[in-house]
């Protein structure tokens, strides 16, 4: 590429192109695009519009959002058409670019429902408009708990941006934070969004400095933030702050049958490049663990490295230096566990500038072993051993627990516990996230609350 | 020893650069003029200033000693040849960022020659004639509100303030107590509003961060853009985005203009005017007085113009020596206007970060 792609940030009174920007490179290291940062100052005033915009109807948001995701999956935005921009995501992010597309798909699709997709969190008891005719005998009307959301986006899978287009669908104006890895898809999804009928003082972009981002959150009435266990601790106890913290997505593997599973196993830790919060983390077997680990790092390990602009490309690629810190981070991190696969190093060097994260497939010798906790964004898996006495215990903390039991005492226990955000049984791998499915409680609960509407 | 006249240089003229630096390293460095501290701090330099240091680049030979300043009695730092009445203005003293507060003394000639600098620049910069100043900013022990306080008494107005304590302020953030740095600066701005709204004030000095924050209200922002003919800021940075906002759409019809200085450098320095479509901010120096230079970081070397450097900072006068000060600003080094020693100065500042540490673990 020539010429550097402009990202500038999305504010409301349009697109700004700031002298403070921030050159992103794809992974050898070749800048590919700048990204303008907006600083505090700017940040203040657009928060302030989007808090003075009005909200469209919801029938014009419906149309707006499913306008915009088909504009965004197939269509030419700012110039970019949908081929190069999944070529540059995963030139910059090192994903697959099969994932890429699917996900592109995706957030396309999601879009188009995400009007109809809040409607799974409205209360049973509740209408959307005290117009209503069960108003006239009192009745709970549903309504926003604000007007304007924050996102602090991640940049691990595109993905991340179909959850905050129903806070759109619900009225909220939406301000996002993108990633400074991957900062294309929320540039390219508000650009489609204000092509589509939303207002510039609607939906925002503002890439901050670090300084800076908290500001987004002070000056929005609820926000969402993705980041690791730093970001549950920093705002676990604002109420005002939904953390998407770590996945640590589990598979229970109890009765004899694994050789069955072995398929949904290896999906579950390697679909996604294994990037995503809903990768398979740690696989606990009733029974001994070893001869499933070896199994599932024989299929994991006939995966080819390739670059992730190959059509048959899997695993996630990183420029070398980080590919290599997060190997030592792993290995650094091994503490006694037995390596099945990936014990002397997971790095793949593509002779690019680039590396290949390669599969990892760990021994621990208890469920309690704190390995398996250990969440990488790549496929890297952590195999326990589980017996009934073990109980639930190790299996909590977990965004996606898929359990294969027939135990259903165990499952009542499982669906009970509140620290398990999904619970998925039988043969279904960690990674299903259907639109009508929670994927960590709806997001309209959050965004939502119901008000007592009496009309006499 | 009689003064060299040409420390005494008539205020509205410039000293010849190394003619200068002889002379005041004389003045400094004999033992019937030299303060103090310095005539003991010469002993162990391994060189003598008087011989040795001629010109502005031989100011690097020193030994950056602004941390002595930390301990030194305030006593020791006046140059005996003012004889036993120097006429002290005030003892002023630095931020406190890093450890115990860095402490100068500012006496009567200096304050009158940066002063007088300070109104030709005012001038320049068409600010006006009359009215009053609020500075809203550090006062205290800091000489930033003393310097609002000379340049509002000059043009005949008053100088209104509200205090800042930036020693606070640093602390709450350090011990992570970000509320209630942001209780303190809301309760600053609460302050500055009761001035603003009954009072002529039509200068207003204060920092970036403050100038941000005032910029929050929306009724502030009015009553400063119908009251305000220019506001001053300085003590931190501003970044050039900011800038421009502050210029074109906050503030459109007030003048803004920036300062640089330190308690180091005893003053601070205007910004030069250049068309307003510019977005460099260049800060020229007080040469010979008050003098940058712009170096790498690692070898202390010049860089090359238009690069990024450390901030070195001299002032060299009657008064004071404080030569090769290393600060921890970064600037983009910029050549000087004819006449002046050593570099100008743009774009002060750290340069953004996008996140504030590598985090390996998790997905995100």
């Amino acid at each position: 590429m020539d010429e550097l792609i402009r990202l500038d940030a999305l504010g409301a009174g349009g697109p700004y192109h700031s002298r403070s920007r921030l050159t992103i490179t794809e992974l050898t290291g070749t800048p590919v695009a700048e990204l303008s940062l907006v600083p505090r100052l700017f940040v203040q005033r657009t928060m302030a519009a989007l808090r003075e915009a009005r909200t469209l109807p919801a029938h014009e948001r419906a149309t707006a959002l499913a306008r915009a995701g088909r504009l965004f999956a197939t269509g030419v935005v700012d110039g970019i058409s949908a081929e190069e921009y999944q070529h540059i995501v995963s030139r910059v992010s090192g994903m697959p670019i099969t994932v890429v597309r699917s996900a592109t798909a995706g957030i396309g699709r999601r879009a188009g429902e995400a009007y109809r997709t809040t409607r799974y969190a409205r209360p049973e008891g509740a209408v959307d408009d005290w117009r209503d005719p069960l108003t006239r005998n009192g009745q709970a009307v549903w309504t926003r708990r604000g007007d304007v959301f924050a996102v602090h986006a991640a940049g691990n899978h595109p993905g991340v941006h179909t959850l905050w287009l129903e806070a759109l669908a619900l009225g909220y104006r939406v301000a996002v934070r993108p990633s400074r890895r991957e900062p294309f898809t929320p540039h390219r999804l508000i650009t489609a969004l204000r092509e589509s009928g939303f207002g510039d003082d609607q939906v925002v972009l503002l890439p901050t400095d670090y300084a800076v981002a908290d500001d987004i959150i002070r000056d929005a009435d609820l926000a969402m933030v993705y980041g690791g266990e730093e970001v549950v601790n920093k705002y676990g106890n604002d109420v005002r702050v939904l953390p998407q913290g770590p996945g640590r997505s589990k598979i229970l593997l109890t009765g004899h049958d694994w050789e069955s599973h072995l398929g949904t196993i290896v999906d579950s830790v390697s679909a996604f490049g294994g990037t995503a919060c809903v990768n398979t983390t740690a696989v606990f077997v009733e029974g001994d663990p070893a001869p499933v680990a070896e199994a599932v790092a024989e299929r994991l390990s006939a995966i080819p490295s390739l670059p992730p602009e190959d059509e048959g490309a899997v695993l996630p690629v990183q420029p070398v230096a980080d590919a290599h810190a997060i190997e030592k981070y792993l290995l650094d991190h091994v503490n006694g566990a037995t390596p099945v696969l990936g014990g002397d190093g997971v790095v793949d060097d593509l002779g690019d500038g680039s590396g290949v994260l390669r599969p990892a497939v760990f021994l621990v010798d208890r469920p309690d072993a704190p390995q398996t906790g250990i969440e990488l964004s790549f496929p890297c898996a952590w195999f326990a051993p589980w017996s009934r006495a073990d109980g639930i215990e190790p299996l909590r903390n977990t965004l996606v627990l898929t359990a294969v039991t027939d135990d259903d005492g165990l499952v009542d226990r499982l669906v009970e516990d509140p620290s398990i955000r999904n619970v998925y049984l039988g043969d279904t791998p960690t990674y299903l996230m259907p639109p009508w499915v929670p994927h960590d409680a709806y997001l309209g609960e959050f965004l939502m609350r119901t008000k007592g509407v009496i009309r006499t | 020893m009689a003064t060299d006249p040409i420390l005494d240089c008539p205020l509205d003229q410039v000293p010849e650069g190394p003619e200068f630096i002889q002379a005041a390293m004389r003045w400094h460095f004999s033992p019937e003029t030299g303060s103090p501290y310095w005539l003991e701090r010469a002993k162990t330099l391994g060189f003598d200033p008087r011989e040795d240091v001629r010109t502005f680049e031989d100011l690097r030979r020193f030994p950056n000693v602004a941390n002595e300043l930390r301990d030194i009695r305030v006593e020791d730092l006046i140059p005996r040849g003012y004889g036993p009445d120097a006429d002290v203005i005030g003892v002023y003293e630095s931020g406190g960022t890093t450890g115990p507060p860095k402490r100068v003394v500012l006496l009567r000639d200096w304050v009158e020659r940066l002063m007088h600098r300070t109104e030709q620049d005012l001038q320049a910069k068409g600010y006006p004639e009359s009215g009053h100043w609020l500075s809203l900013g550090p006062t205290g022990p800091h000489v930033f509100g003393e310097l609002v306080r000379w340049q509002a008494a000059r043009r005949g107005g008053i100088r209104f303030t509200v205090d800042m304590d930036p020693r606070w302020v640093k602390r709450c953030i350090a011990e992570g107590r970000g509320d209630e740095a942001e209780r303190y600066a809301e309760h600053l701005i609460d302050q500055s509003t009761y001035i603003l709204e009954t009072q002529d004030v039509r200068v207003l000095v204060t920092t970036p961060p403050l100038l941000t924050r005032l910029a929050r209200r929306n009724a502030l922002v009015d009553l400063i853009n119908s009251k305000i003919a220019a506001i001053s800021w300085g003590g931190a940075h501003m970044d050039p985005d900011t800038r421009y906002l502050l210029r074109t759409e906050v503030f459109p019809n007030v003048k803004i203009y920036g300062t640089y200085g330190s308690t180091m450098i005893l003053g601070g320095l205007g910004e030069r005017v250049a068309p307003p479509e510019e977005d460099l901010v260049v800060f020229d120096t007080f040469s010979p007085y008050i003098t940058f230079s712009v170096v790498d970081q690692e070898t202390g070397e010049a860089v090359r113009y238009g690069d990024r450097g450390q901030v070195v900072m001299h002032h060299v006068s009657k008064s004071f020596l404080l030569p090769n000060n290393l600060e921890r600003d970064q600037a983009t080094r910029v050549a000087p206007p004819p006449g002046q020693m050593g570099d100008s100065v743009a774009d002060v500042g750290p340069l953004p970060t996008f996140e504030n540490e590598t985090v390996i673990e998790g997905v995100y």
